[in-house]
């Protein structure tokens, strides 16, 4: 056998070792070292090298993770307390924004359907008896000019009690 | 599996002190062998551990449970390990292979390897093994210690998966002449 040949599969038990060797190449793999003591050398090396590399033991000093749970655990009350907080003011915010966009709407609509009645005084003054001018001066007191002073208001509220109009 | 990491992310989000504390009982250990072969050196390693939790617990939202929960925290100590090189140039990681600048423990100190060799395969590797690049290293202990896939290893150290795979056989490469030949 030449040395290419030996490459070939030397790769091949590389990629095994790495785990990306395919399901069929693994086969051919395993039926080239059955026959092959140089490959099997060369695994059997490597499979040392894997072997070597759990034979090591790192001292951890048995107060270390004492020191680190203290620690983490501080943090995480903190990050807790800080998340608390966080989640307070986004909930209140966001009650804020709905309050004042609900009013917002209400307003706009107040807004359109006074004009469009104002608009179709004329139509609405024979069925009921009225004049045009008195039912366009009922819209503009009584509709129209609140929904303006309720609008002035809340733009000129301070942003915070905005949402509490 | 899934079930396993949607906890560690629910817990890490509420900071559960609970969850905490299982996490730094399982993987303590594994944190400091990783970072001993991504530094080369077992002395200050401590010190970046513990900065690991705290970020852990700080970045706990980034957690999203959705991959297993090892290469995110791998992830965090090798950003945080390699954020300390930066600002002690003689130390580098991420120099060019072959040509980088080995971290490696002070002169006169023996090698965190040789001390910590248990096995007779270990003391035969301690030495080359300290003389190696870190990046090959690294990635043999991320493979064959940590069990991890080349996808995951690729995302810890955000390479492709085929330098990744290029540093395994390397690693390999320079390894395997210390039992070449052995009958045993």
């Amino acid at each position: 056998m030449n040395i290419d040949y030996h490459d070939t599969f030397q790769r091949m038990i590389d990629e095994s070792l790495a785990g990306v060797l395919s399901a069929e190449k693994e086969q051919s793999l395993r039926e080239h070292l059955s026959t092959c003591a140089t490959c099997r050398e060369y695994l059997s090396a490597s499979n040392r090298v894997i072997a070597g590399l759990s034979g090591f033991s790192f001292e951890v000093n048995p107060t270390f993770n004492a020191r680190v749970l203290a620690a983490i655990r501080l943090q995480a009350e903190e990050g807790r307390g800080i998340l608390a907080r966080d989640t307070w003011t986004m909930r209140h915010h966001s009650a804020q924004f709905k309050n004042w966009a609900a009013f917002a709407v209400a307003l706009s609509m107040s807004f359109v359907g006074s004009g469009l009645v104002y608009q179709m005084a004329e139509r609405l003054t024979v069925p009921n008896h009225f004049v045009t001018a008195q039912v366009q001066a009922g819209v503009l007191i009584f509709w129209l000019l609140p929904s303006l002073c309720a609008a002035l208001c809340l733009l000129a509220a301070p942003g915070e009690n905005r949402g509490n109009a | 599996m899934e079930c396993e990491t949607q906890r560690i992310a629910l817990g890490l989000r509420h900071r559960d002190v609970v969850v905490l504390e299982a996490l730094v009982e399982q993987y303590q250990y594994r944190l400091v062998r990783y970072l001993v072969s991504l530094l080369g050196r077992r002395d200050g390693v401590d010190d970046f551990v513990q900065e690991t939790w705290l970020r852990v617990v700080e970045r706990s939202g980034s957690y999203d449970g959705q991959s297993r929960f090892e290469p995110w925290l791998f992830r965090v100590a090798r950003n945080i390990a390699l954020d300390a090189m930066r600002k002690r140039p003689m130390f580098s990681l991420d120099s060019n292979e072959g040509e980088g600048v080995r971290s490696s423990p002070a002169s006169g100190e023996p090698s965190p390897y040789t001390l910590a060799a248990r096995t007779q395969d270990a003391e035969r590797l301690a030495h080359s093994l300290q003389s190696l690049e870190p990046v090959y290293r690294e990635a043999l202990v991320l493979r064959f210690q940590e069990d991890l896939s080349l996808q995951e290893i690729s995302v810890i150290v955000g390479a492709p998966v085929s330098t990744v795979a290029s540093r395994i056989y390397r690693g390999l490469a320079t390894l395997r002449p210390q039992f070449e030949g052995d009958t045993a």
